[in-house]
């Protein structure tokens, strides 16, 4: 633990940053989460610079860029960004910009918990529950302005079976694993709340598909449908809204990760780092890098797709999500080996709770806004991929108690939908992609 | 299982089902018209009257049942009448529920819980069967359906959200087996709706006939509901009955005697019956025009419109005991009554169909078949804990709100409508 001397812009607002208990009660499982990705910096070699400004600025940078074991991708940044100036192949361009994109979201939840050292738990409760998935959304908001529909929901989509089924997966098959023989318990309570958020979500997902096909002409109902699209965002707005209330206000209790016992000797200490004003000037840096990334991105993912051979709806349901989550999925998996599987939970659903009744149906208003025509058909493959994800994943969790048996099918159900999209090669080009084998049938009970 | 003491001196009343006890929750006392009056019989007729008519929170709607049928009468404007029918029957509705109870003091239990069972939802079997006697098979549909999906999203929803609000600081339990038991029942219906829907689908174009086939296999099916729906009677009324008993450990303000003598509760029954069955046979003759007058489909107001309506006395009494924190009674009621609709009106219906020599089936259409499999789930996983909260409450009434807006904004033609 650094003493005040040599560290004076934690002197920045007047007082010392210190997490006293509430606070540290105060600190959402994601934060959690991501802390385990930390490293201690090391200030010898900093302290040695003579000039006072010039080793505040180092040691504030060393602890941003460097504090995390993440920070050996920081160098696609600028690779990515030097690969679009020179116009050099655009499937490097593609792949420079997902590696890049990987530490910049680990970086912002970081500098967002630090943030919330300053402005106490709700509010720092409330960050997270928004921008802790910037990354997805700032990737459909580019999406969305260059009018490719079916990207933003196939990568929301994505994202949604990727926290699901993968992290979810993944972490209780290695927690069941590294805890066998030992009781293996969590709070249901929590994640029967998000099952039920996302079921909610299921189902305005669903009416404007059966919207879809329960009418004699597609075209009859696309206006219909994207009224009823609309409708349902902002039910979906609202219900998001009632649930961060419940999460931050009135049911507290049912959130919040225990900690009793690793208070001592925990390696990364209990205080801000920096300090509140170059926080957010970090933030709002990284921000914009993340925006320029994910515009090469949403970019190139066309010709990535044809370089490749794979198909456009396989990168963005499989690939993208795994990328942008890759930071929160190790976390999780690493609090799974501890055995504090809330912690887990609470990344993994919170995720996918946040970005199935939030993202997507900002997705929706922003669109509105703009004038883009996007509802929330998803079409058969798609929405009856994450239905099934959802009632799996909803079953498994109802019983509090986990086995590696549960992770392992979590995760063999991912794999079978990642190999469902790989094989799938239907164009996405058009604004929406009928499932072939159910038109025959009918077309043929629509002539009986 | 509790007993009220009263109860046990009086060794008449039978231990009140969910249903009773949300009758008498939207009772009052009207004491007005009792205390003048000179002869005997007269004051009897009073004080009947009172009890009956007057005595209920709802008796403001009781003038749009004469209004109605002079609407009819005069033939003023087509949509007036459908208004003014719907008004009316919300009051008669819970009035028969009332009567109901009554006379199920003077049956026993086993009569009384049978008569609660069959007649709870009077309303929906009657316009169910006028409905099918003019051929509007859609209707009933629709109507059923509805009923259906408002009491397990709206009526549980709101009671959930309201108990929640209320509550805020204490532990919400309930007993689960009986939501258990309901959900289960309601599954088997599901299957049954989902069965001829997937038949339709899967096999089009490879049999000359599916129309006969999806018939005979919905028949079939409801004859199985139906013995399902009795082997449940049994288990609710004999031999699992503590399971469905309510709390009853400090309420009942009105003592566990009837209020009125059995046979003039009879005939009330009986009156009001057929003041429902005129009522509904203008609701079921007017639907088209009130559609086409007002702009909304057919679907929308069969659907949202006609249940909540049929259910608001059901619905008041739901909130009340959720108020009071008293979940398993909101439970019983919510989910019996969608059970009920489910394995037994349906079924019925289909049956009664069959001997009319009208083609009614099971497929209720993709859309509001994928709705109705949408509301089982989301109920059963709410209900699956023994815990509720305000969030499970918001979550289920936002869900009968979206499927709300689906229907009204479908207005586009369906693939083949009657």
């Amino acid at each position: 633990m650094g003493s005040h001397e040599t560290e004076p812009w934690l002197l920045e607002n007047g007082n010392p940053k210190v997490l006293t208990r509430e606070m540290r009660h105060g600190r959402t499982a994601h934060s959690r989460s991501s802390m385990s990705l930390r490293k201690k910096s090391d200030r010898t070699l900093v302290q040695k610079i003579r000039c006072a400004l010039l080793r505040d600025l180092l040691s504030n940078v060393q602890e941003v860029i460097l504090g995390t074991k993440l920070s050996i991708l920081i160098p696609a940044v600028p690779l990515a960004i030097a690969a679009e100036i020179y116009g050099l192949a655009r499937p490097w361009v593609f792949i420079l910009s997902l590696l890049g994109l990987t530490p910049l979201a680990e970086r912002v939840s970081f500098i967002t918990e630090q943030v919330a050292f300053y402005t106490g738990p709700t509010v720092g409760g409330l960050l997270n529950a928004t921008c802790g998935n910037v990354t997805e959304l700032i990737i459909a908001i580019f999406a969305l302005s260059s009018n490719k529909i079916a990207v933003v929901k196939y990568s929301l989509l994505g994202s949604i079976l990727s926290n699901l089924l993968l992290v979810l997966g993944t972490s209780l098959l290695c927690g069941g694993i590294a805890n066998r023989g030992v009781e293996k318990k969590y709070d249901r309570r929590q994640a029967d709340v998000n099952s039920l958020m996302l079921l909610l979500g299921l189902l305005c997902y669903l009416l404007p598909m059966l919207f879809n096909y329960s009418a004699a002409s597609p075209a009859l109902t696309a206006d219909p449908s994207l009224y009823l699209s609309r409708a349902s965002s902002i039910v979906m707005l609202i219900a998001y809204f009632a649930y961060i209330v419940f999460q931050l206000w009135t049911h507290r209790e049912l959130f919040e990760a225990e900690d009793e016992d690793e208070d001592g000797n925990k390696d990364s200490e209990e205080q801000a780092v920096i300090g509140l004003w170059s926080g957010i000037a970090w933030l709002v840096g990284m921000t914009v890098f993340i925006a320029l990334l994910s515009e090469y991105v949403v970019d190139t993912i066309e010709d990535a797709s044809d370089s490749w051979g794979l198909s456009v709806s396989f990168l963005s349901i499989i690939l993208l999500p795994i990328v942008g989550n890759a930071a929160e999925h190790a976390g999780a998996i690493i609090f799974a080996f501890k055995n504090k599987l809330d912690i887990t939970l609470g990344v993994a659903l919170g995720s996918a709770t946040q970005i199935a009744m939030f993202v997507v149906p900002l997705c929706v208003t922003v669109a509105w806004i703009m004038g883009v025509k996007m509802d929330l058909n998803f079409n058969l493959l798609e929405t009856g991929s994450v239905a099934l994800a959802i009632i799996v994943t909803g079953f498994t969790l109802q019983d509090g108690t986990y086995h590696y048996m549960k992770g392992l099918v979590l995760l063999l159900c991912y794999v079978v939908i990642g190999a469902c999209f790989f094989v799938q090669r239907t164009p996405l080009n058009q604004a929406d992609v009928t499932n072939f084998t159910l038109k025959p049938a009918t077309n043929a009970v629509l002539g009986a | 299982m509790a007993h009220h003491t009263m109860e046990e001196d009086l060794n008449i009343a039978p231990p009140p089902q969910a249903q009773n006890l949300t009758s008498s929750m939207v009772t009052k006392k009207w004491p007005f018209l009792v205390t003048k009056g000179r002869f005997q019989l007269l004051r009897n007729f009073r004080a009947n009257l009172q009890k009956v008519i007057f005595g209920t929170k709802l008796a403001v709607l009781f003038p749009a049942v004469p209004l109605a049928v002079v609407a009819d009468f005069y033939s003023l404007g087509r949509p007036w009448i459908f208004a003014l029918s719907l008004l009316g029957l919300t009051p008669l509705a819970e009035r028969v529920s009332f009567l109901t109870e009554q006379i199920a003091y003077y049956t026993g239990p086993t009569v009384g819980g049978l008569l609660n069972a069959t007649c709870g939802n009077a309303t929906e079997m009657i316009i169910s069967l006028l409905a099918l006697y003019q051929n509007k098979v859609n209707v009933v549909k629709f109507s059923l359906l509805g009923s259906i999906l408002s009491n397990l999203l709206l009526v549980l929803g709101s009671s959930l959200l309201c108990g929640g609000l209320a509550n805020l600081r204490k532990e919400q339990l309930y007993d689960r087996k009986q939501a258990d038991v309901n959900s289960l029942l309601l599954l088997l219906g599901l299957l049954c709706h989902l069965l001829p829907l997937m038949f339709r689908y899967a096999l089009a174009g490879e049999y000359a006939s599916i129309a006969t086939s999806t018939l005979q296999l919905s028949r079939a099916s409801s004859i199985v509901m139906l013995i399902a729906y009795a082997a449940y009677i049994f288990f609710q009324l004999k031999t699992h009955r503590q399971i469905f008993d309510a709390q009853e450990e400090d309420e009942s303000e009105d003592g566990e005697k009837a209020v009125i003598g059995f046979w003039s509760a009879f005939t009330w029954l009986v009156g009001m019956t057929l003041i429902i069955s005129l009522l509904s046979e203008y609701i079921v003759a007017t639907i088209e025009a009130a559609s086409d007058s007002w702009g909304i489909s057919i679907s929308f107001i069969s659907i949202i419109l006609l249940p909540i309506v049929g259910n608001a006395a059901e619905h008041a009494g739901s909130i009340i005991f959720a108020f009071k924190n008293k979940l398993d009674i909101s439970l019983g009621v919510a989910m019996g009554s969608a059970t009920q609709i489910s394995m037994f009106v349906v079924p019925l219906s289909v049956v009664v169909a069959w001997t009319m020599g009208i083609e009614m089936d099971l497929d209720f259409k993709l859309l509001e078949t994928g709705c109705l499999a949408l509301t089982i789930i989301v109920t059963a996983f709410t209900l699956q804990d023994g815990t509720s909260h305000y969030m499970k409450g918001l979550v289920l009434f936002l869900c009968y709100i979206i499927i709300s807006a689906c229907f009204f904004v479908q207005k586009t033609p369906l693939i083949d409508d009657a």
